[in-house]
């Protein structure tokens, strides 16, 4: 059903036309005598078709159109002018202003069945564009959502094959991603960051793939020469995953190769300064030590939570950005909540 | 001097498509309106008012076309250009014209 709007302060004219338009069949004519009141009722519908009188108390039809066509979504509605004969200024000037066709005075029956039809066949059209159009944003935004649910699935996975081949649990990998997402917010960084640093945070390790059993599973202590070895992961880890299309993945790239870096420049594998090293690494250098360290491991008890803060504040500015140690401490709670969320028997995805 | 309104009913029937209930529907309208429309005249040219004089010629002009009033609809055309341009000289008279194109018209229908 079609919606048409008719506007003249003429009755005679108002009734003939409905007459008219009811004719078409499968429309709804909709009338007004006043054209300000025609525009307040286009503010909250919109019609399929306008067919407006030029010569009107109030406002006239040229007025009406471009006032009607600033509305907002209203700029492709079919226009149709009803004028006289002798109005030839005023056609040129309604086809700059909007209008789409015009209807001469007398009306004849033929003339404006043509006219109207072919106007509303155009808004069909631009329904049935306008709704393919959503229908294909739908179906895209479905199938990215789906392939984005991949990507986070992959990278999970991949994550906990490296750790697999390590003490760390599938747990240290969330709690860790988490802690540097509260560190992003307590820093007041953009959601999308946030995020972006949830789902990039698990890869920090995942060059530990590239390292040898006898090194990574050793359980004793490391020899200098083995250390050495064992710091390629980071390098590894950003030859993985670096010049990628997904941006999760080269933010994990850039996580893996900076999160050992120390603010003093005393770390690996770059000996890196300060903001030298990417804000990632310096979030994620202080969420990895917290839970390493307050997490059991077969070579080692956990520490207290108290013993755990005390040596993130003493390694402000030497091993941490100080202004990520205060985020992490600021969020305290949210910690808590992390840490109760993600134990050591079980690993949710993310 | 324009020559006397004739109905030729066959030639609006058929810009209406044949459609007898539209073309009793305005006759109807039209009857009921005229005397109307002849007061709005009036009271747009006793106040001077050239922009609403010019729309109420114009209405008038519509009207006699609708009914295939070739000859009242260009007498009409021709003082809604003078109304336009400004030009008053015998405005009143012709005006007076007007309305009694749209009585006699109005007259014709009525008899029908």
């Amino acid at each position: 059903m079609h919606t048409v709007l008719i506007i003249d302060d003429s009755d005679i004219n108002l009734t003939l036309i409905k007459a008219l338009v009811l004719k078409l069949g499968e429309c709804n004519p909709v009338l007004f005598e006043n054209p300000l009141k025609a525009l307040d009722w286009c503010r909250e519908n919109v019609p399929d078709l306008v067919i407006v009188d030029y010569m009107m108390p109030d406002m006239d039809g040229l007025r009406f159109i471009s006032a009607f066509r600033a509305l907002h979504g209203r700029d492709e509605v079919p226009i149709l002018m009803v004028t006289a004969n002798d109005q030839k200024d005023v056609r040129y000037e309604a086809l700059l202003g909007g209008a789409n066709d015009f209807l001469t005075k007398p009306i004849d029956r033929v003339e404006f069945g043509a006219r109207a039809r072919n106007m509303l066949s155009l808004r069909t059209g631009q329904k049935f564009l306008a709704d393919r159009a959503q229908h294909l944003a739908a179906l895209v935004d479905e199938q990215t959502r789906e392939i984005r649910d991949r990507e986070k699935e992959l990278i999970f996975r991949m994550s906990r094959a490296a750790e697999f081949r390590d003490p760390e649990t599938g747990a240290h990998i969330q709690r860790m991603a988490y802690y540097s997402q509260a560190i992003a917010k307590g820093l007041d960084l953009d959601e999308s960051v946030q995020k972006l640093i949830l789902e990039a945070a698990p890869m920090h390790d995942v060059g530990k793939i590239g390292i040898p059993d006898y090194i990574l599973l050793k359980p004793g202590k490391l020899t200098p020469e083995e250390f050495e070895v064992m710091k390629g992961h980071a390098r590894l880890g950003h030859e993985l995953l670096n010049n990628s299309g997904s941006e999760i993945l080269r933010a994990g790239a850039q996580i893996a190769i900076s999160h050992h870096e120390k603010y003093d420049g005393s770390g690996y594998p770059r000996g890196l300064k300060g903001n030298d090293i990417p804000l990632f690494g310096r979030i994620v250098a202080v969420a990895d030590v917290f839970d390493a360290l307050t997490s059991e491991r077969p070579y080692k008890k956990a520490w207290s939570l108290e013993d755990a803060v005390h040596f993130l504040e003493e390694g402000r500015g030497k091993h941490f950005d100080p202004l990520c140690v205060e985020a992490f401490l600021a969020t305290w709670d949210i910690v808590l909540d992390i840490r109760q969320r993600f134990q050591d028997e079980d690993a949710p995805m993310l | 001097m324009t020559a006397a309104f004739k109905l030729d009913k066959a030639v609006i029937l058929e810009r209406l498509g044949g459609d007898e209930e539209i073309y009793t529907m305005m006759v109807d309208m039209f009857l009921q309106d005229v005397e109307n429309n002849c007061a709005a005249l009036a009271a747009s040219l006793a106040a001077g008012a050239m922009p609403d004089l010019q729309r109420e010629v114009h209405t008038v002009k519509g009207l006699l076309a609708t009914f295939s009033d070739d000859a009242g609809a260009e007498e009409a055309q021709v003082v809604e250009h003078k109304v336009k341009l400004g030009q008053t000289a015998n405005l009143a008279e012709e005006i007076a014209t007007l309305q009694a194109r749209l009585r006699e018209v109005a007259g014709v229908l009525g008899a029908r």
